[in-house]
């Protein structure tokens, strides 16, 4: 790595010899490397209770049928099974779903995508419990299944609500606005699966006062819970959700259908019930990436500065609607991207298919207009005869510019400093240069790459996201701090996920404390909610709700002390567990001021309100946004079409750098995210069915894919309004590197590259 | 209740029921062992049979592991032949002492899979399995390889791998691949196959090209694009007169392409006319294909004869 700008940041203030890492802007490893790499980490799926018996879900084996009868009298009467569930024996509301509450808990009269839970049953051992859920006989009358998110306007309503979930009509400027120079452009973007590493698993506990325990990997504990109840017909006090180790989350994690099956099945039995799902069911049940399909006309005058931008968007939302509205809202605000287009007029519309269903996967909406705008962008740099990077750099927004949505961007935006990085980065030497070097040619090591037919190409992508919920959802954290005997523990239910969010509050407690030794407490339903861990929520709400109880524990510490010194307990500095005054005349250690006291304070963090996008897409709906510049460059074989990935330049806005380390590794792990949706990741269907629901057929990135990520630049221009001065940083690259990607494919090959991932027969080129 | 410590403990496709693995240490052994129990699976590296075990689709009511048979773990020469165990590992044909004798196999064989699956399959098991990917499959068709099978009571009987591929020849029960002879060449060889990633993956199309100097032959298999590996047969005896085999085995480059052509076009030919003589066009993504396998036969043949 070149970069070493993280480094510079400054630290706790340090004093005495090399102290260990600590507070913020250091490298801090997560407390659960350890186990993590020694493999004694608990995962949901290596629970265990005593006499637990094991689920297994009966899934529809079609996109789109209507179910005659379900008779589940074989698999009762099998030996070893406990209870067999269906609609039938849902004591609470049928109908659960993140967005909307419109999808069953089981299908009753019709399935609506490949995949539907239909029935459960919990027996004395796995296999039994599989072989009594294959014993379950539905019998179906096979529909057409709607496939086409362009059919969906017109066909019969697969679904009660009808099959438009929303629609946003972005109106912006001035209509009759038009340019010198047009270019038109139809995308499309695959179904990304959020793959993670473990599948869905839990374990359910029925609780002595009629409630129930889910011990689950959730991410968003406090809607899972409930969800639950509503569905057990339970208070929600009676149902409680543990969250376990977290195997991978870059979505909403859950498929909370087979969460809800869980629960249900250990209130009928009376025992504990495992289930693990198998990867099959894993691609088939938790939420995707929207397909969508763009249609683009971009008018600039002869220099090239944008004047209008016209798009249609189209998200395939699948059978359910979940937060479809909400990622419709991101693609429609920001279709055009961090550039400044003072007339832009977008239609989204997020339809009901009978696909795999949709959901929140990160940098939803954001991904797929990238790639779009950014398409645009290169096909209006090469009619103008421009380079593509000046051209870029004429439109990019900055600080004080307005977004088509109408909000004023008051964060910083450093979006001309990020693309100036990446394009006076050094480009990689070309393989003539290095002949010493081994060539890993397009097509891999063993592959059938020609170094003859080989063609590199520099492109690049400016992406944008939001942080945090957006339209008026009330973005709330609530933290503890509690401090006792020189150790402090932190209470929060933001759910660590990966993204480092445990590490992050032991930093904020050592930093606002001086206390080296921090424990952040595992997460139930029992502590105050703190919302989703996704959207880079944690680290500005959880993170400020830290920060203040920190802050509130540290004022009663001190506020004795600077009675008796006669002071402010601003003068007073903790470090190293010792406080002294400013001028370092009075002293004493934090044990001794704690004097045997237990000190516990509780905070809240809620940032400034938004609003919902009105009838013409305008409204402030976001409270913070994040930006990145890639470039990308690759070498492609154009007879096979085999594109390699050589090298990805990223520079990126970040406020303020908490942790370099696990920064790098997030932004590392988004761009190998967003390298996945360029090349390989795409769930196909047939008529609805998924093909190939398994890691061989799904290809994730493994480490030949993924190429040099050289982070040239961070820029820290703190955002005031957010706590620390921090953004979010994981969504971003997975959004703006598939655009740098197929930029770069279309220098290299001249083709168009109007589809993600990108298919080999898309960087063929013919001598003809 | 408690979170379970370490990774030990049940899992969730430990079955219950006790199986039977038998673990024989010669090829009649494992025959024999077969016989008595006509349900027995043999398994060898397992990295299809597990797949299809982890997945449910697959309970084995026994199995009989072939690990342990050094016998069929190595090579041998037979008159300007070798022959191969069938438990041969991808891990093991890939290297360099390997790769001298036959050169195709062991590229196949290095671009097998990551290296957990080469170190695991085995070649015998590749062929048994017969996916349509099988990396070893398109160069066991241009080797015109051979399979010895050993059938009960110590009895052997060879069939050529393609009558076993096309289900001319099938096993019967309680025989086991044993062997697979190959001939020994002495030139070069080359497998080619495309993925469409950087990364291990399965082929989208694969080429191998064998030449046989002693014969003034080239022989070539397509896999990957049918159920079983494609000779086109035509083409190897075109472009075979078009080699000065005298001299350094020269060819004008155009040959090379037009062979290539030939090649894609023998394996996915065009498409019938219809009955009032108008031509459909082949989709998109066959004529990539078809594309794709000319480019990898001209490459192909291109490396063989430099």
């Amino acid at each position: 790595m070149t970069n070493q700008a993280a480094t510079a940041t400054p630290a706790a203030p340090e004093t005495g010899p090399e102290p260990l890492p600590h507070g913020l802007g250091v490298s801090l490893p997560a407390a659960e490397d350890r186990a993590k790499t020694e493999g004694t980490f608990p995962y949901a799926a290596d629970l265990w209770a005593e006499g637990l018996l094991w689920a297994a879900v009966l899934r529809s084996p079609h996109a789109h049928a209507r179910i005659v009868s379900i008779d589940t009298s074989h698999a009762r009467e099998m030996p070893g099974v406990r209870a067999v569930i269906t609609h039938e024996d849902v004591p609470g509301t049928p109908m659960h779903g993140r967005g909307r509450a419109d999808r069953p808990v089981f299908a009753s009269d019709v399935v609506r995508h490949h995949g539907e839970p239909i029935a459960a049953v919990a027996a004395d051992h796995p296999d039994t419990a599989r072989m009594a859920a294959a014993a379950v006989i539905v019998e179906y009358e096979v529909l057409e299944p709607v496939t086409d998110p362009e059919h969906a306007f017109e066909a019969e309503p697969l679904h009660p609500d009808g099959n438009l979930i929303r629609h946003i009509p972005l109106r912006h400027g001035d209509p009759d606005a038009a340019g010198e120079v047009v270019v038109e452009g139809l995308y499309r973007i695959g179904r990304q699966d959020p793959a993670p590493i473990g599948a869905e698993a839990g374990l359910a506990v029925p609780r002595p006062d009629g409630g129930v325990e889910l011990y689950i990997a959730s991410t968003d504990p406090h809607s899972d819970r409930d969800a639950a109840a509503a569905c057990y017909g339970l208070e929600p006090a009676r149902v409680k959700v543990v969250v376990t180790g977290v195997p991978g989350a870059t979505a909403d994690r859950e498929d909370q259908g087979f969460q809800l099956a869980l629960g249900l099945l250990a209130l009928a039995t009376g025992c504990p019930v495992k289930l693990t799902a198998t990867r099959e069911e894993s691609f088939l049940g938790h939420a995707h990436r929207h397909p969508t399909l763009l249609r683009y006309r971009h008018h600039a005058d002869a220099e090239g500065n944008l004047v209008k931008v016209e798009a249609q968007i189209l998200l395939d939302a699948g059978a359910y609607a979940d937060t479809s509205g909400e990622s419709l809202a991101a693609a429609v605000s920001f279709a055009c991207g961090p550039y400044v287009v003072p007339n832009a007029f977008i239609e989204g519309w997020a339809v009901r298919t009978n696909n795999p269903p949709s959901g929140h996967v990160r940098g939803e909406g954001a991904l797929q207009v990238c790639a779009a705008y950014e398409a645009q962008m290169d096909k209006l740099a090469k009619k103008l005869g421009v380079d593509p990077a000046e051209l870029r750099l004429r439109n990019v927004l900055a600080t004080g510019d307005v977004l088509p949505t109408g909000q004023t961007v008051t964060c910083p935006a450093p979006v001309a400093e990020l693309l100036q990085a990446v394009r006076d980065f050094p480009l990689p030497a070309l393989p003539k240069d290095t002949p010493e070097d081994e060539w890993l040619l397009p097509g891999g090591p063993e592959g059938a790459g020609e170094p003859g037919a080989v063609r590199r190409g520099v492109g690049y992508g400016l992406g944008m996201v939001h942080m945090l919920g957006a339209e008026g959802a009330d973005e709330v954290s609530t933290a503890t701090v509690k401090v006792h005997d020189g150790v402090a523990t932190v209470l929060c239910a933001a759910v660590e996920t990966g993204q480092g969010f445990t590490t992050l509050a032991r930093q904020i407690v050592q930093e606002t404390l001086g206390i080296d030794e921090v424990h952040v407490a595992p997460v139930d339903t029992d502590q105050p909610p703190a919302g989703p861990s996704s959207r880079g929520r944690h680290t500005w709400v959880s993170g400020g709700a830290v920060e203040r109880a920190a802050k509130m524990v540290r004022t009663q510490l001190l506020q004795p002390l600077a009675h008796k010194f006669g002071m402010s307990t601003e003068l007073l500095q903790i470090t190293d567990g010792k406080i002294t005054s400013y001028d370092g005349v009075l002293s004493t250690t934090v044990t001794e001021a704690m004097d045997g006291k237990e000190l516990w304070a509780t905070a809240q963090c809620r940032p400034h309100p938004t609003e919902p996008l009105d009838e013409h897409g305008q409204g402030d709906a976001f409270v913070g946004l994040a930006f990145c510049a890639v470039r990308a460059v690759v070498d492609v074989d154009i007879e096979l079409g085999s594109v390699r990935v050589v090298e990805l330049a990223l520079a990126q806005d970040v406020g303020r750098i908490l942790n370099p380390a696990q920064l790098r590794a997030r932004i590392e792990a988004g761009v190998t995210q967003g390298v996945g949706a360029a090349l390989t990741e795409n769930l196909r269907t047939n008529r609805g069915v998924v093909r190939h629901p398994d890691l061989t057929g799904y290809a994730l990135p493994t480490a030949l894919d993924v190429p040099d990520i050289r982070i040239v630049k961070l820029v820290e221009e703190r955002d005031v309004v957010a706590p620390f001065g921090a953004k979010a940083a994981s969504a971003v690259p997975v959004v703006t590197s598939p655009a740098a990607i197929a930029s770069a494919v279309r220098a290299a090959t001249g083709r168009p590259v109007n589809r993600l991932p990108i298919r080999p027969q898309a960087a063929v080129v013919t001598a003809s | 209740m408690g979170q379970r410590e370490g990774a030990t403990g049940l899992t969730t496709h430990a079955p219950q029921t006790a199986q039977a693995v038998t673990l024989p240490v010669s090829l009649d052994e494992a025959v024999a062992a077969l016989s008595a129990m006509p349900t027995a699976v043999p398994v060898a590296g397992g990295t299809d049979l597990m797949a299809a075990v982890n997945s449910g689709q697959l309970r084995p009511s026994a199995l009989v592991g072939l690990g342990r048979i050094t016998e069929i773990r190595g090579w041998q020469y037979q008159d300007g032949h070798a022959l191969l165990g069938a438990g041969l590992t991808h891990a093991r044909m890939g290297r360099p002492d390997f790769a001298a004798l036959i050169p195709a196999l062991a590229a196949a064989a290095r671009a097998a899979g990551p290296p957990q699956i080469r170190n695991a399959g085995t070649l015998g098991g590749n062929i048994a399995s017969a996916a349509p990917t099988g990396d070893a499959l398109p160069v066991l068709a241009a080797l015109e390889a051979t399979l010895i099978i050993a059938g009960p009571g110590g009895a052997r009987r060879e069939i050529p791998v393609s009558h076993l591929l096309a289900g001319v020849d099938m096993l019967r029960g309680g025989e086991l691949i044993g062997y697979v002879r190959v001939p020994l060449l002495h030139a070069p060889q080359v497998f080619l196959k495309a993925t469409g990633r950087t990364g291990p993956g399965r082929a989208i199309a694969s080429v191998a090209v064998v030449l046989d100097p002693a014969r003034r032959g080239v022989r070539c298999a397509v896999g990957a694009i049918a159920p079983m590996p494609l000779r086109p047969l035509d083409a190897e005896a075109w472009v075979a007169q078009l080699i000065d085999w005298d001299n350094n085995r020269a060819i004008v480059p155009e040959a090379l392409t037009a062979f290539g052509e030939y090649v894609a076009a023998a394996c996915i030919p065009d498409p019938v006319p219809a009955e009032d003589g108008t031509l459909a066009p082949l989709p998109p993504a066959v004529l990539h294909l078809r594309r794709t396998v000319a480019a990898l036969a001209r490459r192909a043949l291109g490396r063989a004869l430099s």
